[in-house]
């Protein structure tokens, strides 16, 4: 895990943390550069990444060992440069961004499914991926 | 009066099945919902079960067209939680089967968008073509769908007769340009069927995040392959085709400039092939705990894994599928808005959708 370097002169990407309002420094990590949002809001990132013409690829859902949950890894492409925005959820639920970033519909649709994940303020039906209605059945373990 | 029209998941205009609801006004579409999961097999949560080999063979059967861009893809995540790089042998002919993967699949689409244009003397002509495509990957790797080319650290095979590739490239580029670009350029049943139809604009594109030959037919020249390199390919030159005006005919013209730039792609790879091995060997392979992520620019588009791994285990704690037609699908809905009915199945297609891709 290495800091990534600062340019003397800064791109858009080297100052995309202090405009997220964000003190930690990139961390390039397995093909990815990663930023630990804190205490931004996933929808104030998403305004941040539409301002600075980023594409939206995906988010992916990964079950902590244990009772500690699950992570939403946010990724963003800028400039071929893809990016990473992990969020520890508390309580299985997490702001929708779908109103801020149309592209990321399916995949909070299927999120929802597949880990029963609450993004809040949208609306889910129908279903994305499977009939029925008992949610976290794809991927999620199921808890007894 | 508005009334719903259903289309699949089983219908003649669908290679795979999903459904489209078309919302009508007479013979024009004015809204579409899209519907998947008719294909869903867990392939995800299955990953999770299989060891660092086994998870080759599943990947690569996400998908019949672009198999070995899911292995490929898989691999070079998998490289990364490793530590190994493959040598620059492996890392040419990794270019030379995407390549050839992508030509296949492009020339496949082109034979599929004739036969849903009614022109069924192209689609031979196209299939034609692509048996000369598909015989070179049989004779590379002994099969027509699997090729099972990618393993961790390297390829599996050799490209033992690139002279007998180039002579496919050379007979692939000549009717390409003799016949396939200009009948889809200049006849009048193509240009009636496809120009003005089905379009996204490049706003729309930029909103709805489509990737690969549908986002550079609305004008995006998003292309892994330049925008961040891997295998050999910053060792090529190649130009992006790029059209701006976002309907089916911009889409046709994306892919069959594709083929070309693939043809020049193939020809530099296999020419400068450097000697050395397949492989970094058959020792130990030790897995550090952590998550990598490796992108792809497969034939429908971007491609990302995502693949988390414990130090110590056999098999990956998580394997995300991010795949093309997932990015590009919900983009139907804005297509098919205005469209005749008639051309609904033509619109659908011009996307190249890949239903078991999209729902793994």
């Amino acid at each position: 895990m290495n800091a990534v370097e600062t340019k003397s002169e800064k791109s858009v990407l080297d100052s995309l943390p202090e405009k997220l309002g964000i003190a930690d420094p990139w961390i390039e990590m397995g093909g990815v550069r990663w930023l630990n949002p804190g205490a931004l809001s996933v929808r104030d990132l998403a305004k941040g990444m539409n301002a600075v013409g980023a594409r939206f690829v995906t988010i992916t859902a990964v079950q902590l060992p244990g009772e500690q949950g699950i992570r939403l890894e946010y990724h963003w492409d800028l400039d071929g440069q893809l990016l990473g925005f992990p969020y520890q959820l508390a309580g299985n639920t997490i702001e929708s961004i779908y109103d801020l970033c149309e592209a990321v519909d399916w995949i909070e649709r299927e999120i929802h499914e597949g880990f029963a994940v609450d993004f809040l303020g949208r609306e889910y039906e129908p279903l994305l991926l499977r009939q029925g209605d008992k949610l976290g059945v794809n991927l999620r373990e199921e808890k007894k | 009066m508005s009334y719903k029209i259903p289309m699949g998941p089983y219908h003649p205009a669908l290679e795979e099945p999903y459904k489209l609801d078309l919302i009508c006004e007479g013979e024009t579409v004015t809204d579409a919902e899209l519907h998947i999961g008719f294909n869903f097999r867990g392939i995800e949560h299955l990953a999770e079960t299989r060891n660092y080999i086994q998870v080759i063979a599943l990947m690569e059967r996400v998908c019949g067209i672009c198999s070995n861009i899911h292995t490929l893809t898989l691999c070079q995540a998998m490289e990364k939680l490793t530590g190994l790089t493959p040598p620059p042998r492996a890392q040419y002919i990794r270019v030379v089967i995407a390549e050839l993967e992508r030509l296949h699949s492009h020339v496949l689409w082109a034979g599929i968008a004739a036969k849903l244009m009614g022109f069924k003397t192209m689609f031979m002509t196209c299939f034609e073509l692509r048996e000369k495509v598909m015989d070179i990957l049989q004779a590379i790797s002994g099969n027509r769908v699997n090729y099972s080319m990618n393993r961790i650290g390297g390829v599996n095979r050799d490209v033992e007769d690139p002279a007998t590739i180039l002579a496919m490239i050379e007979a692939l580029e000549r009717e390409m340009v003799r016949t396939v670009i200009p009948i889809f350029t200049t006849s009048t049943t193509a240009t009636s069927r496809c120009a003005g139809i089905g379009i996204l604009t490049h706003e729309k594109a930029i909103s709805c995040g489509v990737v690969g030959p549908t986002a550079r037919a609305s004008g995006l020249p998003q292309d892994l392959r330049r925008a961040a390199p891997y295998a050999a390919y910053s060792e090529m030159e190649f130009d992006v085709p790029v059209q701006q005006d976002g309907d089916v005919r911009a889409r046709l013209l994306v892919r069959a400039l594709e083929i070309m730039e693939s043809c020049k792609i193939l020809r530099q790879a296999l020419t400068k092939l450097p000697l050395g091995e397949l492989s970094t060997g058959d020792a130990k392979i030790v897995f550090t705990t952590g998550t990598a992520t490796s992108r792809v620019e497969a034939p429908r588009g971007e491609v990302m894994y995502s693949v988390s791994w414990k130090e110590g285990s056999r098999n990956p704690s998580r394997v995300h599928v991010r795949t093309p037609t997932f990015a590009n699908m919900p983009a139907i809905r804005w297509m098919v808005k205005g469209a005749r009915l008639a051309d609904t199945p033509l619109i659908q297609a011009s996307i190249d959708p890949c239903y078991s891709c999209t729902d793994r």
